[in-house]
């Protein structure tokens, strides 16, 4: 059942147009991420729905009624911050009643509610303290309880983990969906972070220059992207690219990697003579010893990132790329070995050169 | 160039008054020429005060420094002839940055044209050629950085030390920068000392990782070492990302068999065989035991760790599955996409080998992969 929907929403700010005629729908229950880079309007989308600032044009529907004109207070809408904005003269358990307080909730009601939400964030232990004498991890939970504690319908997450340190993030990043089924609230959570958005999200809703440019699940976003720019915003290292033309040889479709014929898949025959970007992601890359098949390649470096390591090579011909392996597997080349590089299948995508969009085949 | 070595280095802030500081115990560090050190710590873990006291900035309190065997710590740091990259960047203003760059180099009485040489190969390197005419307060942070991480490697120094280097910078760039940097400094043997406390940047770039906290120098290793044979929980739970599961455990150690009962509940039981008998027998006087288990080798198999999916997150490349067992939530990543529904039953194992013992009071290594630590 849709809970939110966003019909051709736009806001400016006189002629700054921040962006045009948003269309979104949220079903009863989803996670809906926002994921987009600074200044592309994400908190102010937020601060749309939760009444703070009202849209140039376009409605914003709650549960099928327009809300548009209703008072924020009256929305049944929670929002928590990136920087907390506790209230810092009061308590983490006065926090977290302020919005039950402002329904009128009875003491027990309130006591209850504020009991409930701190047990589910496990910060019942520190509810006498202020704001000041809390670790960022638990001032980030009482503001998450704030949210939650009014069992809103409607859940704005702005960023909630940019003030935390990494290890917290994780911790969080793991615990958080849980927490937001529990909570039953349908979910709109803003972020900068690819990853969180891929762990978090039902759904993705990419926002660039003032539109989505693209609503789809992490899978399709991770392996159909929209665009190159969708492409490159999601996967670290992000995906190597290269501008090429498509070109038929006989039967072989192939593009040109510094000058190098690289064979691709057949089905990209309806782009030959097309001017692209290639782009290949670098978990694609699959590497071999030097008298296999694929395109001739010199180790110039091997980073070591966590679970995976990064390697840089350079091609025959001079195209610069990134592979990516398993830190765990047991044939990493070394730096300066000569290999061969070819590229799973499905791993590689073709963008047209001036528009950017995926062309898929 | 040479070898730097640090023998019983302490720095001690404000020795004379009430609360001095203690911000480096007793440190014995060595870096072999061209090779690539990284000092990892959280902050206040005493890396900015070594880094200060190899460049000049900040006097030892005792101990001494040494570089190709001759003591420096006495010298003023122009003397040292140390190139520093800053975090704070600290370019000079009136200068373009391509003076910026090239400021060592013209000092050095450089000709011209060879400076020139110099300063494009790296700029063209750090994809900063574009910008080597303008100021440096016309140009963006992660800019600025690389300008001044420019600065110190077109010079010819006995020592490079960086200071944060590539934390403005987007991660696109910084994936392909960390390969041609360390590309750069191997090619050219440069003696470095990177100092972190983004510990992907470290394992990226260093040969070797000096990890620091509370002063103290923690282990000092290669990654994969640090990795393999952590030497305390510290140490293991600090480097790696997501980190490594830790459990607490009674131990029971037969003939046959060995057998961990996890507090909570869990029982994980290996064939005797499958841990060398020193270990064992470190074991039979250990009743108590710290076990770390990273979560590439959690494997989401049939196995004795029964419990429940809190979250299973694919990333693209790797999926993260968070399980809850025995009351607490263990994470295993596993390189393929995996799908499995929150709170679903879900089977992990681990084999011996992957298993790091600690001892639970002093958090020191006692085991790694059945054998001595």
């Amino acid at each position: 059942m849709t809970q939110l929907e966003l019909k051709s929403v736009s806001k400016s700010f006189g002629a700054y147009a921040v962006f045009e005629s948003l269309d979104l729908k949220a079903d009863s229950g989803e996670i809906v991420v926002i994921f987009g880079g600074s200044g592309t309007g994400k908190t102010i989308l937020l601060r749309l729905i939760a009444g703070v600032q009202e849209p140039t044009s376009g409605t914003i529907e709650i549960e099928g009624q327009d809300v548009t004109d209703i008072a924020p207070e009256h929305r049944n809408v929670g929002m928590a911050f990136q920087n907390f904005a506790l209230f810092p003269h009061m308590s983490a358990w006065e926090n977290i009643a302020t919005p039950l307080r402002a329904q009128k909730a009875g003491a027990i009601a309130l006591k209850s509610g504020v009991d409930r939400v701190a047990k589910l964030l496990k910060i019942d232990h520190v509810l006498d303290h202020a704001p000041r004498e809390l670790s960022n991890g638990q001032k980030q939970r009482t503001a998450l309880a704030r949210a939650l504690a009014a069992e809103p319908r409607i859940l704005l997450l702005d960023d909630p983990l940019r003030n935390v340190d990494a290890k917290l993030r994780f911790e969080m990043r793991i615990e958080l969906p849980r927490l937001l089924r529990q909570s039953g609230a349908t979910v709109l959570y803003v972020t900068q972070d690819y990853k969180e958005a891929m762990a978090l999200g039902d759904r993705i809703a990419v926002l660039a220059s003032g539109k989505f440019v693209q609503i789809a699940t992490p899978q399709d976003i991770y392996m159909k992207p929209a665009n190159l720019s969708v492409a490159s915003l999601f996967g670290d290292p992000s995906i190597n690219t290269s501008e090429t033309a498509v070109e038929m040889t006989g039967k072989i479709i192939s593009v040109r990697l510094g000058g190098v014929q690289v064979p691709i898949d057949a089905h990209y025959t309806p782009f030959v003579g097309r001017a692209v970007t290639f782009g290949v992601r670098p978990e694609s890359v699959e590497l071999a010893g030097p008298k296999s098949a694929g395109l001739a390649a010199t180790v110039m470096a091997v980073t070591p990132l966590n679970e995976r390591t990064v390697l840089l090579l350079k091609s025959e011909g001079g195209w610069e790329f990134l592979a990516s392996l398993p830190s765990s597997s047991t044939n990493i080349p070394k730096p300066g070995a000569n290999v061969k590089a070819t590229f799973a299948s499905g791993g590689t995508h073709l963008f047209d050169k001036t528009a950017g969009e995926r062309l898929d085949g | 160039m040479g070898d730097l070595v640090l023998s019983n280095v302490e720095k001690i802030y404000r020795p004379n008054r009430k609360a001095p500081v203690h911000a480096v115990k007793t440190l014995n560090l060595a870096v072999k020429t061209g090779e690539i050190t990284a000092l990892l710590g959280s902050s206040g873990c005493g890396k900015t005060s070594i880094l200060r006291m190899i460049a000049g900035f900040e006097e030892v309190s005792s101990g001494t420094i040494t570089m190709d065997g001759k003591p420096i710590h006495n010298l003023p740091p122009v003397g040292r002839n140390v190139a520093m990259a800053f975090e704070t960047y600290s370019l000079y203003p009136p200068l373009t940055n391509g003076e910026n760059m090239a400021f060592a180099l013209k000092a050095q009485k450089l000709a011209a044209t060879e400076s020139d040489r110099r300063v494009k190969a790296v700029a063209d390197m750090l994809e900063i050629s574009d910008i080597l005419h303008k100021y440096p307060s016309s140009v963006s942070g992660g800019q600025q950085q690389r300008v001044s991480l420019g600065r110190a490697l077109v010079r010819d120094a006995s020592l490079y030390l960086l200071d944060e280097p590539m934390g403005q910078l987007e991660p696109r760039l910084r994936a392909v920068l960390r390969g041609r940097i360390k590309h750069y400094l191997r090619e050219n043997n440069c003696t470095t000392i990177l100092v972190t406390h983004d510990q992907t940047e470290a394992n990226a770039l260093a040969d070797r990782i000096a990890v620091m906290e509370g002063g103290v120098l923690q282990q000092y290793a290669t990654p994969a070492e640090l990795k393999v044979r952590p030497a305390n929980l510290f140490t293991g739970t600090f480097v790696g990302e997501p980190p490594m599961n830790v459990f607490f455990a009674n131990v029971d150690v037969s003939a046959k068999s060995v057998s961990f009962t996890i507090d909570g509940g869990m029982v994980l039981t290996y064939p005797a065989t499958e841990l060398s008998a020193e270990v064992r027998k470190l074991l039979l006087a250990n009743q108590r035991v710290g076990i770390g288990i990273r979560p590439h080798a959690l494997h989401v198999a049939k196995g004795s760790i029964k419990g429940k999916v809190v979250a299973c997150q694919w990333l693209g490349d790797q999926t993260h599955v968070a399980v809850e067992v025995a009351g607490r939530t263990v994470v295993s990543i596993v390189h393929e996409m995996l799908k499995a529904k929150t709170g679903s039953d879900i089977q992990l194992n681990v084999a011996a080998g992957d298993l790091h013992l600690f001892n639970p009071e002093t958090g020191r290594a006692i085991a790694h992969g059945g054998d001595l630590a």
